[in-house]
C-alpha cells in the first residue's frame, strides 16, 4: 500500500496551501466568487452549484476507488481517516442550516473565502459571520442541554456499502457506477430546468450547458468505473485491501515480548488512559486516531508487528504496515488474564509441563505486577532440567 | 486571449479539476479539503490573544487550539484565499464590490451576508463541516452522513429560498 503518504508535518503544511490554491482557483474559475451565479441554484436559473459538486463528488471517489481496487491504498482506511462519524439528527439539522445560510448569505463557507479574495465585501462580512458562528456553537455544544442533541444518534463511522450490504472491496467501485449513471441523468433534468427558468435571468448569471465536454467527462468517468470493476475481477496482486491478518495468543506474546523483544513491536490502540495504566512491556501507545503518526508504511517491516486492542481486532490503518503483522487474540482481556492475574499453583504432582507452565506464568506476573516473588511452587514431582532458568523470563531479575 | 469577467469554466470541467484537486488531497493527506473547522481556528487564535483562560475552559476551543488538523485547514484557507485571488486577477474579476440584486440596499445586503454566515457557521458546527467538509469530502467517500448532509443542504436552500428572492432578483 501506497496511499495516503502522510508527508511530515512540515510538508503537510506546504501540500495544504497547494491543494487550497487549487480549491480556490477552481472555485474562482467556476464562478463561485460570485453570489448571484451561487444562489441561481435554489431558483433554478443556474445550476453550477449541483454541477461542479456532483462531477468533483465523483471524480475524486473514482481516484480513491481505482487506487484501491490496483492496490495502492484503501477505500476505507482513507474514509475512516477523512470523514465523520454519522450523526442523523445533528446533520439533518445542519444541513437544512447550511442550506439556508447559503441561499440568504449567497455563499457557502468556501465559496466566501474565495469571493472575499476577489473583493467582494459581501464575501468578506460572510467570512467573519461563519467565524463566529463557529465560535458560538462551539461555546454551547458541549453544555448540558446542548449535548444531548449534538451528540445525539451517533452510528459511527458508516459508509453507503455498508448500508447496501456491499463488500468493502467491491461497494466503492460498483457505487461510484451508480452514481455516474444517477449523475447523468440529474444533469439533464438541471439543463432542462436551466432552460425553463433562466431565460428571464441575468444573462450574467445564467447556467452553462453541459454541451460536448459533459459527454467527454461523463465518458471517461464511466470507462474509470469500468476500469475499476474490471480490476476487482483481477485475482491476487491486488489484494493488499483484505490481508488476512494472523493471531497471537497472549503466552506466545509474552514469551516474544521476554525472550526477544527486539524482534517485535507492540501497539496498543486502546484509549491512551487505559494503555499509560497498564500495556504490554514495551507496547507503544497509539489510540486508533493517532496511528497515522507511527507512519506504519514507512516502518522498518522486519519486526513482527502485534496490536493489542480491547477486542481481538486490527484497526485498518495497520495494515499499512508492510511486514507480519499479528493481533492479540482476545485483546486485552486475554493479556490481562494470562500475565497480570496470579496463576493457580498447580496441583501436587502435576505433570512437569504444567509446572513450567506455571513458572513461567508466575515469573511474568512477579516481573509485571511488581510483586518480590510469586508464591513458591509446590515441590515438582520431576523436576525439569535448567527449568528455574527460564522462571523469570529473563529480564525480571 | 480577450479576458471577459462573465466567462466561467465549463461546471464539468471545472467539476473534474476540483475533485482531481481532492482526490490527490486523499492519496497524500489521508484527508479532505474543509472551510469551517479551519475558520473555527481563526476564531479560536482571536479568543486565545484576547482571553487565554477562557478558551483552556471551553473543550471544544480548546481541542481547536490542540489539535493538528485545524492548522493545516487554516494553510490550507490561506491556499484558498491566495488560489481565489490569483483566479479572480487574472479573468479581471479582482474588483471591490458588494454582489446582490437590483431592490435590496448594500446595508440589508450586508446584513443578511452576516446573518446567513453566523446561520452556516452554527450549522456546520452541528453537522461536523460544511458543504466542502461533508458533501465534498465525507460525499466522495461515501460516509452515509454526508448524504443526509448533502440532501438537507439542497432541501434548506429551497426552503429558504423564497424568502430571501428580493435580495437577489
Amino acid at each position: 500500500m501506497t496511499f495516503p503518504l502522510f508527508p511530515s508535518h512540515e510538508l503537510g503544511l506546504a501540500f495544504a496551501v497547494l491543494s487550497g490554491f487549487g480549491f480556490g482557483f477552481v472555485l474562482e474559475r467556476s464562478g463561485f466568487g460570485r453570489a448571484q451565479k451561487l444562489v441561481g441554484q435554489f431558483y433554478g436559473y443556474d445550476m453550477s452549484v449541483f454541477k461542479v459538486m456532483f462531477t468533483a463528488v465523483v471524480t475524486a471517489m473514482l481516484i480513491v476507488a481505482v487506487a484501491s481496487v490496483a492496490g495502492l491504498t484503501d477505500f476505507k482506511l482513507v474514509a475512516d481517516y477523512a470523514t465523520s462519524q454519522t450523526l442523523l439528527v445533528p446533520f439533518v439539522v445542519g444541513g437544512i442550516g447550511v442550506g439556508a445560510g447559503f441561499v440568504i448569505s449567497g455563499y457557502c463557507p468556501g465559496t466566501s473565502y474565495v469571493a472575499m479574495a476577489s473583493g467582494k465585501l459581501d464575501g468578506l462580512v460572510t467570512v467573519l459571520g461563519t467565524i463566529v458562528g463557529q465560535v458560538i456553537w462551539s461555546e454551547l455544544e458541549w453544555r448540558p442541554g446542548f449535548s444531548t442533541f449534538h451528540d445525539a444518534t451517533n452510528v459511527g463511522n458508516f459508509y453507503l456499502w455498508e448500508l447496501l450490504h456491499l463488500p468493502a472491496r467491491a461497494g466503492p467501485p460498483i457505487l461510484a457506477a451508480a452514481v455516474v449513471a444517477m449523475a447523468a441523468a440529474c444533469f439533464l433534468i438541471a439543463d432542462r430546468v436551466e432552460k425553463a427558468l433562466g431565460a428571464n435571468a441575468d444573462p450574467f448569471a445564467r447556467g452553462i450547458p453541459g454541451g460536448r465536454p459533459r459527454r467527454w467527462v461523463l465518458t471517461g468517468l464511466a470507462a474509470t468505473c469500468a476500469a475499476g470493476l474490471a480490476g476487482l475481477l483481477l485475482p491476487t496482486g491486488t489484494q493488499a485491501g483484505v490481508r488476512q491478518v494472523a493471531s497471537v495468543s497472549a503466552p506466545e506474546l509474552a514469551q516474544r515480548a521476554f525472550d526477544a523483544p527486539w524482534r517485535i513491536r507492540v501497539v496498543d490502540v486502546r484509549p491512551r488512559e487505559a494503555c499509560t495504566a497498564r500495556r504490554v512491556p514495551g507496547a507503544e501507545c497509539a489510540p486508533q486516531a493517532e496511528l497515522a503518526k507511527l507512519r506504519l508504511a514507512e516502518a522498518d517491516p522486519s519486526r513482527l508487528l502485534v496490536v493489542v486492542g480491547e477486542r481481538q481486532e486490527a484497526p485498518p490503518a495497520v495494515e499499512a504496515y508492510r511486514g507480519k503483522l499479528a493481533v492479540l487474540r482476545g485483546g486485552w482481556s486475554a493479556w490481562e488474564e494470562y500475565a497480570l492475574a496470579p496463576p493457580r499453583p498447580p496441583a501436587p504432582g502435576a505433570p512437569a509441563a504444567e509446572v513450567e507452565a506455571y513458572r513461567i506464568r508466575a515469573g511474568i506476573q512477579s516481573a509485571l505486577t511488581g510483586m518480590k516473588a510469586a508464591p513458591p511452587p509446590p515441590p515438582p514431582s520431576a523436576a525439569p532440567a535448567g527449568g528455574a532458568r527460564k522462571g523469570g523470563g529473563g529480564c525480571s531479575g | 486571449m480577450q479576458r471577459d469577467p462573465n466567462r466561467f469554466w465549463n461546471p464539468h470541467l471545472a467539476g473534474v479539476a476540483l475533485g482531481t484537486v481532492l482526490g490527490v488531497t486523499f492519496l497524500v493527506m489521508g484527508g479532505g479539503l474543509g472551510a469551517s473547522g479551519g475558520s473555527l481556528r481563526m476564531g479560536v487564535a482571536v479568543l486565545s490573544a484576547v482571553a487565554p483562560e477562557h478558551v483552556a475552559a471551553t473543550p471544544p476551543l480548546a481541542r481547536s487550539a490542540a489539535a493538528e488538523h485545524p492548522q493545516w485547514l487554516v494553510y490550507e484557507l490561506f491556499g484558498v484565499i491566495l488560489g481565489g485571488l490569483v483566479a479572480a486577477y487574472t479573468a479581471g474579476r479582482l474588483k471591490r464590490e458588494v454582489l446582490k440584486g437590483p431592490r435590496i440596499s448594500t446595508g440589508s445586503r450586508l446584513a443578511l451576508a452576516l446573518l446567513g454566515g453566523v446561520l452556516m457557521g452554527v450549522a456546520a458546527k452541528i453537522s461536523r463541516g460544511c458543504a466542502s467538509g461533508q458533501a465534498l469530502t465525507g460525499g466522495a467517500l461515501l460516509s452515509v452522513g454526508s448524504w443526509v448532509f448533502f440532501l438537507s443542504f439542497f432541501a434548506g436552500g429551497y426552503g429558504a429560498a423564497w424568502f430571501v428572492r428580493r435580495q437577489w432578483r
